[in-house]
């Protein structure tokens, strides 16, 4: 069994403040009491004078340790018993260790050391906890931090940031509660952000999931640290980077070109395709063109040659014979006139005796007929 | 009215006062427990109120016990789990000390007391987690298994006056060598969707330039179709013109076509044997006409 007898609650009446309460401890009040008791009442005897009349006339040796004695009090109270709160921060007050209240930013007073001190805690000052990576000089990725397992077992290297404060509203949890509360902090950051992590798969943490991540991990960690009272809000945490570890960056890169490399062939497939058809189509009309054009030749090509003929044959039959007999002529005038000639008599007769040769001809002997 | 003597001994009472109060009082801090001893014997009860204390001065010794929550990081881990394989596992305990006696008694110092966690910490680790499988540990079973440790560790503590308050695994992370194929597993198969996903592209592209080849060949043959028809008609045309004109007077047509045929067939370089008895020399060598033409001009 546990013997610590907190029942009552460990600070007694925060309210009053640290002059109302007096410099006596819980347990022996009456002992510290009659001490100082004795003790007023000794400085009373040695000061018959009384009053703040000061050292008047020169006493005794005792009477000047006395007034040393007084003016060391006073002096120790004026110089100890103030001091200043930062906007920033808030004051904790102990009194022989015991804590009695907290101050806010301004001057404000407790008891003089070694009765009294004071511990200011910054609680308005945004506190940072790096998990996997370090900002500072020379930081850069902690491989060991980094580096986790998804919830499909793959890895992934992820650099968050915790925003968090200490809670305004429970300094003393954070200063008297937890042993390195920083250290904590960062630990219970790691921690659940593996497991958030986890619970994920490789392409949800790198793509989708990320955003939804954050204000999980935030409040895992809330929940964690106060179940510590640990006295740390967690205002927000930041996923900096998550990425594929070295091994596998070319093959994603790889994955993540694949795609345009799709498009490209597809859009190179209708480039193509609106290349070639409109020639195709181009190609067509001219078929069709020429078709036409050939329509069009051949009719009025017949038409000419049959108007010809038909005037040709209007002048036939006013005189048939002699034209007739004028057109053969003429056209074996034009027919002959342009030819080379051998003149055969009688096909049958043997042998073939050049009758008249009307031209030479170089290139083939005369003779030989068909 | 008094003498020195008085004044110093009034010094001297103050020294002495000051000496005494100094081994008579002690303060706590909210941040720690105190065990009074004497001659190392625990007297009165715990003091866990902070504040100022009393205890017999130069017989009595006050031993200050931290009293906050306090942290064992313990150094990684290799733990073997299901399937053989073996994981780097960080965890860490977060602890008080409920009772200072037992703890004064067994561990004595929060080094002793780590030591003694960090071996606990250890086997429950290994213990439990070595037949979850990594899935488990990593996914489905992971607040069951920290909070099963955190039992195991919490039970074991007890008799040294700890309260375990939470035991984390940190990193569950697979050794580099099982690591390594993890990267060539993930490696695989990024490499096989970036191919499915260009074959697709291929696949793509095949179906659209052959549907345009495909279209390219179709409106050529239909042009090509319509120009036949067109040209048929053409020719169907002509020959409606030609079978008109010439059909009044066929006799005449074809010796007015032999005409212009002989004159087109025996262009250029052309020789021509020709009998004296054909038609055309009718008048050659008689001036008298014998009437019926005939040439028989042949092509060499």
């Amino acid at each position: 069994m546990s013997w610590n007898n907190q029942g009552g609650g460990p600070w007694r009446s925060p309210g009053q403040g640290p002059w109302g309460q007096g410099p006596t401890g819980p347990q022996p009040p009456s002992d510290l009491e009659e001490w100082l008791r004795r003790l007023q009442q000794g400085l009373r005897g040695l000061t018959p004078a009384g009053g703040g009349g000061g050292a008047g006339g020169g006493g005794g040796g005792g009477r000047l340790i006395l007034v040393f004695a007084l003016i060391a009090l006073v002096v120790w109270f004026a110089l100890g018993s103030f001091y200043t709160v930062q906007p920033n921060e808030v004051g904790l007050n102990l009194v022989f260790g015991r804590y009695t209240g907290k101050t806010a930013a301004g001057l404000n007073s407790n008891w003089p050391w070694p009765i009294g001190t004071v511990i200011k805690v910054p609680v308005f000052d945004q506190q940072i906890s790096e998990v996997g990576y370090s900002s500072e000089a020379g930081g850069g990725d902690i491989l060991a931090e980094s580096q986790m397992l998804t919830g499909d077992q793959n890895i992934v290297n992820v650099h968050s940031r915790v925003i968090w404060q200490i809670d305004p509203a429970h300094p003393e949890d954070f200063v008297f509660n937890i042993l390195n509360p920083r250290e904590t902090v960062k630990a219970v950051a790691e921690s659940v952000t593996r497991e958030v992590v986890g619970l994920k798969t490789i392409d949800g943490v790198l793509t989708t999931d990320r955003t939804s991540m954050e204000p999980d991990i935030q409040k895992r960690m809330q929940s964690v640290l106060n179940d510590y009272h640990s006295g740390v809000l967690v205002l927000q945490v930041q996923l900096q980077s998550v990425d594929v570890p070295a091994q596998v960056v070319s093959a994603y890169r790889d994955l993540t070109a694949a795609p345009q490399d799709k498009q490209r062939a597809i859009n190179d497939a209708y480039s193509y395709a609106n290349k070639v058809v409109p020639e195709a189509k181009g190609a067509a009309s001219r078929i069709l063109n020429d078709a036409a054009a050939y329509k069009s030749q051949t009719i009025l090509d017949a038409q000419g040659q049959t108007q010809r003929y038909n005037y040709i044959s209007a002048q036939y039959k006013l005189a048939p014979g002699v034209t007739r007999e004028r057109m053969y002529l003429e056209t074996m005038e034009r027919v002959l006139g342009g030819m080379s000639k051998t003149i055969l008599d009688a096909p049958g007769a043997s042998p073939p005796v050049p009758y008249l040769a009307l031209e030479p001809s170089p290139e083939k002997p005369a003779g030989a007929p068909k | 009215m008094r003498n020195p003597f008085n004044s110093l001994g009034i010094l001297i009472a103050v020294v002495v006062a000051i000496v005494v109060a100094s081994y008579t009082f002690f303060t706590v801090d909210p941040t720690e427990q105190a065990l009074v001893l004497r001659f190392g014997q625990p007297v009165g009860d715990l003091i866990s109120e902070p504040g100022l204390h009393v205890k017999v001065p130069f017989v009595d010794s006050a031993v200050y016990i931290d009293k906050r929550i306090l942290a064992l990081d313990n150094p990684r881990q290799e733990v073997l789990v299901a399937e053989n394989l073996r994981l780097d596992v960080d965890a860490f305990v977060r602890y008080r000390i409920d009772d200072p006696l037992g703890f004064y008694r067994t561990v004595l110092t929060v080094q002793g007391a780590n030591a003694q966690l960090s071996g606990m910490l250890n086997s429950a680790l290994r213990n439990t987690l070595s037949d979850a499988s990594v899935a488990d540990i990593v996914r489905n079973k992971r607040e069951t298994l920290m909070g099963d440790i955190r039992d195991t560790v919490k039970k074991g503590a007890e008799r040294f006056g700890i309260n375990v308050v939470d035991v984390r695994i940190k990193r569950a992370d697979l050794v580099p060598e099982n690591s390594d194929a993890v990267f060539r597993s993930m490696q695989a198969e990024r490499q096989l969707r970036a191919a499915k996903i260009r074959a697709e592209g291929v696949q793509e592209s095949q179906s659209i330039t052959s549907k345009a080849d495909r279209d390219v060949i179709v409106v050529k043959a239909q042009a090509q179709q319509q120009a036949e028809q067109i040209r048929g008609e053409g020719d169907a045309e002509r020959n409606k013109i030609f079978a008109d004109a010439y059909g009044a007077d066929p006799e005449f047509f074809a010796f007015y076509r032999s005409m212009q045929a002989y004159e087109t067939a025996f262009k250029g370089d052309t020789r021509a044997i020709l009998s004296p008895k054909s038609d055309f020399f009718r008048y050659f060598s008689n001036p008298v006409p014998t009437p019926a033409p005939a040439a028989t001009p042949a092509a060499p």
